[in-house]
């Protein structure tokens, strides 16, 4: 087996990979890797690479995991899943991203392909309009500043009593939408102004917004689909990708300053600056979590807004209430982003970056609804292919702290795919599949082309077989928009 | 046009690239022409607003972060996208730190006429590099899309 690293990766399983603590100074746990053979052996050496440098941070528990869908990124690798001691460990920005609590978002419907196929161009045309995207979008919610601070410490429920979505909505996102100890107070003016007028924007890069369909054919476990809310049948759903747009960068970036004057004060040296981290109770890190909380709340409330676009679109391109069209969230989950979670060994400060909380059933976090099913975990393919919805297991809530995969991970680079294909003949190409997309920046929808992704079904198999995550339906896109 | 190319190898999921330069001005100037480039198409915009801005900071790489920085700033908290830049970076002997003095000129983005290209999320410090290689100035730097 030919490996992108001269580290000794060790078979655990067909599904689980361990580089021993051996391999480099300073690891404190071991680092594992959730792959089979074949996505092992096309994982870049980033992967490697950064995956033990994640073991070597202070306080971290048990290993320091990838997803199958991992790749390179700033610091900790995109797939990156670490648990930190509250006490003796820290909390890293890098370990979130820049994207804080970039997310996925699914809507079901109880119309079908038949309903919707001959009414598709005006759809997306309706909600190409309604939910801007692209470079420095702005959204049609206008605040003021202490009404934005109000979305900081309120997310989704702040929407919600303003009339942008139902009230049951809250329930079927993670946190209903909101965590507690959200602190504008840590906030910098920069990270206000650069995402006061953003909510209800998409963004651009791999962020979009897809009309899909549920086909029967494709629906792997009936029963858990039909309690999600997805009856097969060529269904109608709508998947979202966006997170906290240039405010949560902003609060990335303004940190990743402070922790880099903190860390010598605390001794930490770490082996990549992008890996800037404070004790997780140092002030510098509890102004951090605060700050980052604001991020996510206002990564809920910006897909919130989207959702009450959607469903004004198709409330006017069908001439019938969002609700006669039974456009219900399915479900909401963040995959950049640290939470305090509870295990075996306690408290942890676990921090997912590209991965999914997969919690499985009966874990006091989840409503009722899907306490027996286990949570709800979305995870979107390119624009080409397919997306997925899965549920959460107890096997993840003991291997990977309740984690799992996020998407399917890009394996060639923007230039590359623009050099492959133009963004106009894509269109035209995806136009006779079947698939019609509406974007922005041509050579922006040429980067996001489906062969320069992995195929994300391997990557599904992978974590279905492995266990930390059960597939219940795939999703095939019809209708995209991005930035 | 001052002179900057993009890696590809980088970064796969994001952008890349290197710039150079005779002075620090220069290469200041040349990586600025970058971030825009990535961000849009220049020659869709018209220099129809102009922003000055100043920095100060301990070293040039310091510099050379926060003046990108602003310009991903300024793309989000004021709706802009530059055209071109002009810059004047100096060593304060007096202390060993660096100015920088900039003119930028664009103008709001307007969807309709120009061509956007990727949204810049970040600057990032990952293999972030400013030395001088002989008589010329080089810069690495990625950034997160």
């Amino acid at each position: 087996m030919k490996l992108n690293t001269a580290m000794t990766v060790n078979r655990i399983s067909d599904e689980v990979w361990e580089i021993p603590v051996t391999e480099k100074p300073g690891m404190v746990v071991p680092a594992r890797i959730y792959a089979t053979e074949q996505i092992l052996t096309s994982m870049d050496s980033g992967v490697f690479e950064q995956v033990t440098n994640v073991a070597c941070l202070p306080g971290i528990r048990r290993y320091a995991l990838c997803m199958p869908d991992g790749h390179w990124g700033y610091g900790f690798p995109i797939g990156g899943v670490a648990a930190f001691d509250p006490h003796e460990g820290v909390i890293s920005p890098g370990g979130v991203g820049y994207d804080i609590n970039c997310g996925m978002r699914l809507i079901r419907t109880d119309l079908t392909l038949e309903d919707v196929r001959p009414r598709l161009e005006p759809l997306m045309t309706e909600l190409f309009r309604k939910v801007p995207a692209g470079v420095g979008s702005t959204g049609f919610v206008r605040v003021n500043r202490q009404e934005f601070e109000e979305v900081m410490r309120k997310g989704a429920r702040w929407c919600v009593a303003r009339g942008y979505g139902w009230q049951q909505d809250l329930e079927r996102i993670e946190e209903q939408g909101c965590i507690p100890g959200a602190d504008p107070s840590k906030i910098s003016d920069q990270a206000v102004k650069r995402g006061i007028n953003q909510l209800g924007t998409l963004g651009s890069g791999n962020h979009y917004l897809e009309v899909q369909v549920a086909a029967q054919e494709r629906i792997f476990d009936r029963e858990t689909a039909a309690k999600l809310g997805v009856t097969g049948h060529d269904q109608i759903v709508v998947m979202v990708h966006c997170g906290s747009r240039g405010f949560g960068h902003q609060v990335a970036s303004d940190y990743l300053k402070v922790f880099e004057k903190a860390m010598p004060r605390y001794g930490i040296s770490v082996k990549d600056q992008q890996l800037a981290c404070a004790p997780f109770r140092s002030p510098e890190g509890q102004d951090y979590f605060a700050a980052m909380n604001c991020a996510a709340n206002s990564a809920f409330a910006n897909r919130q807004v989207i959702t009450h676009q959607i469903r004004e679109a198709f409330s006017s391109v069908f001439g019938r209430p969002a609700e006669a069209m039974g456009m219900e969230i399915v479900y909401d989950v963040a995959h950049n982003i640290a939470k305090v979670e509870r295990y075996e060994e306690g408290e942890l400060v676990v921090h997912r970056k590209g991965s999914t909380r997969a919690f499985g059933p009966n874990r006091p976090e989840l409503p009722d609804r899907y306490k027996e099913t286990g949570q709800p975990v979305i995870c979107g393919g390119s624009m080409e292919t397919g997306s997925y919805l899965l549920v959460g297991t107890d096997r993840a809530m003991h291997e990977t702290f309740g984690s799992t995969m996020h998407g399917s991970g890009r394996t060639m680079s923007r230039a590359q795919a623009k050099r492959s294909i133009r963004g106009e003949q894509l269109k035209k190409d995806m136009a006779q599949r079947g698939i019609i997309v509406k974007a922005v920046s041509m050579s922006g929808l040429a980067e996001e082309a489906g062969f320069a992704y992995k195929n994300i079904s391997d990557v599904v198999e992978t974590v279905d077989r492995a266990g930390i995550t059960r597939k219940v339906a795939e999703l095939r896109p019809i209708g995209n928009i991005k930035g | 046009m001052a002179p900057f190319r993009f890696l590809e190898e980088v970064a796969l999921a994001d952008a890349a690239f290197e710039a150079t330069g005779d002075t620090p001005s220069d290469l200041f100037q040349a990586a600025a022409q970058a971030v825009i480039e990535t961000l849009v198409n220049p020659a869709t915009l018209l220099p129809t607003c102009r922003k000055t801005i100043e920095h100060r900071a301990p070293d040039l790489p310091a510099l050379l972060f926060d003046w990108l920085s602003d310009i991903v700033y300024l793309k989000d908290a004021e709706g802009l996208l530059f055209k071109d830049t002009t810059v004047v970076v100096q060593c304060d002997r007096s202390d060993g730190s660096w100015t920088l003095h900039a003119t930028l000129a664009g103008e709001p983005i307007d969807p309709a006429r120009h061509e956007l290209r990727a949204d810049v999320k970040a600057v990032t410090k990952h293999l972030f590099d400013v030395r001088q290689d002989g008589r010329r100035w080089v810069a690495r730097v990625v950034l997160d899309i």
